[in-house]
């Protein structure tokens, strides 16, 4: 035993205490090596990959002044009311009610038939369910086929030639934001989701801006800016955390996207027009896919 | 000739607005939730239960959290309230986790921690380390617990009382009545080595 731990009062106490925190073996929330390298998705990563990929589920139960009832407080609520329904008829006497004790009467018994009713066999109606749309949560605009794109906007369909990518799934329009077009791939194989379930690329282009112009980004201070070339352009590759994006267009106009949070993502121009994709493929191949739009 | 000027800014966006677009479905928000506060959590986690694996219990703690959010109270704050969370899945894991091992200092040539200690910190020798760890091992689970959030996890005494389930009050005469234990045990003839 050392001496100094015996003469310390209890801020002593508490500040020793504090002290021995940092040397304490904690396990941390991104598992890394002795030298500081990450080994594994940290538990952010993890817990938004498990919700992404679970069944959707109902979240909006009953509510009571807007705070949310507990099931099983609803559920009792609810046998309590029957009860009381039951109750209340019994002993108002109403007609059509009768506790009867014993064998019921004959009048009552449900009578035995030999044929069967057709529609107690009948299977139920299968609920006809349309596949859903890649992309259509994602507030692009107005879908459009593709070979629709050019004599809607004037704007040439440009895609990359990538075999693993095809023909886009869905074509959005926005006339409003600077002529927008947004061409969808959903997630495969070959193109892992990004942060929009079911999306596996987007792509997206706007008109271009004059030096007037100006892009905005509000990203958190986890998110990295990375200056990149693209097919000789300038550009940014976006990753880390998830950021929002808006920008100004060329006459001046706001523009929003707020209505969902955007992965990481390369950004570039032309000259003439402002590219974006969206992808999980990694800054160096989602760069040779947008080198290859033509 | 056209070109894109792109200037960024980095901006701070609150809890509360994070927490409205989990609400509303945004997994993209509530994942930076728990990686604002992912580190406490582990933390929490094996301070409660040093037996089972920190960051399993976490990531399970932060799935009901989500699924719990329509409940928590909008304006206050969102770490105790996951904490209490983290916390009550970690004593359910410590139920069936069988003998405590407890805490365990790190090696001493592990790289340094992040944390960096505040102005009372004081400089303690690794043998002094080791009885302090010792004797903070020989207390009760609820004084060990109520020690360890205060000044090993840092957490003010309102935080701990979320985390915790207790009353401010409790905190308060638990903190102090854990303190005198732990200095007995300090005290006791030979104290406690290991």
């Amino acid at each position: 035993m050392t001496d100094r731990l015996l003469t310390l009062d209890d801020d002593g106490i508490e500040a020793a205490l504090r002290a021995l925190s940092g040397e304490i073996d904690w396990p941390t929330a991104s598992p890394t090596t002795a030298d500081g390298m990450t080994t594994a998705p940290d538990v952010a990563t993890r817990v938004r990959a498990r919700l992404a990929t679970r069944e959707p589920r109902s979240r909006r139960g009953w509510t009571f002044g807007g705070r949310p009832l507990r099931r099983g407080l609803v559920l009792a609520l609810l046998a309590l009311l029957g009860l009381a329904i039951v109750a209340g008829a019994v002993g108002l006497g109403l007609p059509g009610l009768r506790i009867t004790l014993g064998e019921p009467p004959a009048s009552v018994l449900p009578s035995v038939s030999p044929t069967v009713s057709p529609t107690a066999s009948r299977a139920p109606t299968p609920t006809p369910t349309l596949p859903p749309i890649t992309g259509m949560r994602l507030a692009l605009g107005r879908q459009v086929a593709l070979d629709q794109v050019e004599s809607e906007t004037g704007v040439p369909v440009r895609l990359p030639k990538d075999e693993r990518l095809g023909r886009p799934d869905s074509v959005w329009i926005d006339p409003a934001k600077g002529d927008q077009v947004a061409y969808v791939w959903k997630a495969s194989s070959d193109l892992p989701q990004t942060l929009e379930p079911g999306v596996g690329l987007v792509l997206m282009r706007f008109d271009g801006q004059n030096e007037e112009g100006f892009y905005d980004k509000a990203i958190n201070s986890g998110t990295t800016l990375e200056r990149v070339k693209v097919g000789g352009h300038d550009g940014y590759w976006i990753s880390g955390d998830p950021h929002f994006f808006f920008y100004t267009t060329a006459d001046g106009r706001f523009v929003e996207d707020p209505r969902r949070w955007v992965g990481a993502a390369l950004i570039w121009t032309d000259g003439t027009a402002t590219y974006r994709i969206e992808s999980s493929l990694g800054r160096d191949a989602t760069i040779a896919l947008a080198a290859s739009i033509e | 000739m056209y070109g894109v000027r792109l200037s960024w800014r980095a901006v701070h966006i609150e809890d509360a607005e994070l927490i409205a677009r989990a609400r509303a479905g945004d997994v993209a928000a509530y994942e930076a939730i728990v990686r604002r506060y992912q580190d406490v959590a582990v933390r929490t986690a094996h301070l409660i239960c040093p037996e089972t694996d920190a960051d399993d219990a976490v990531q399970e703690a932060f799935i009901k959290a989500f699924d719990a959010l329509p409940r928590f109270r909008e304006g206050s704050p969102i770490r105790p309230w996951l904490l209490r969370i983290v916390a009550n899945e970690a004593r359910n894991r410590r139920r069936s986790a069988g003998r405590r091992q407890g805490l365990a200092l790190r090696a001493a040539d592990a790289a340094p921690q992040r944390t960096a200690p505040g102005p009372e910190a004081i400089v303690m020798a690794a043998e002094e380390r080791s009885e302090l760890l010792a004797a903070l091992a020989t207390l009760r689970d609820d004084d060990q617990e109520v020690l360890g959030a205060r000044f090993l996890l840092d957490l003010s005494e309102a935080e701990t009382a979320e985390t915790l389930g207790l009353p401010r009050g409790t905190v308060k005469s638990r903190t102090s009545r854990a303190l005198g234990r732990l200095r007995e045990v300090l005290g006791a003839d030979g104290g406690v080595d290991r």
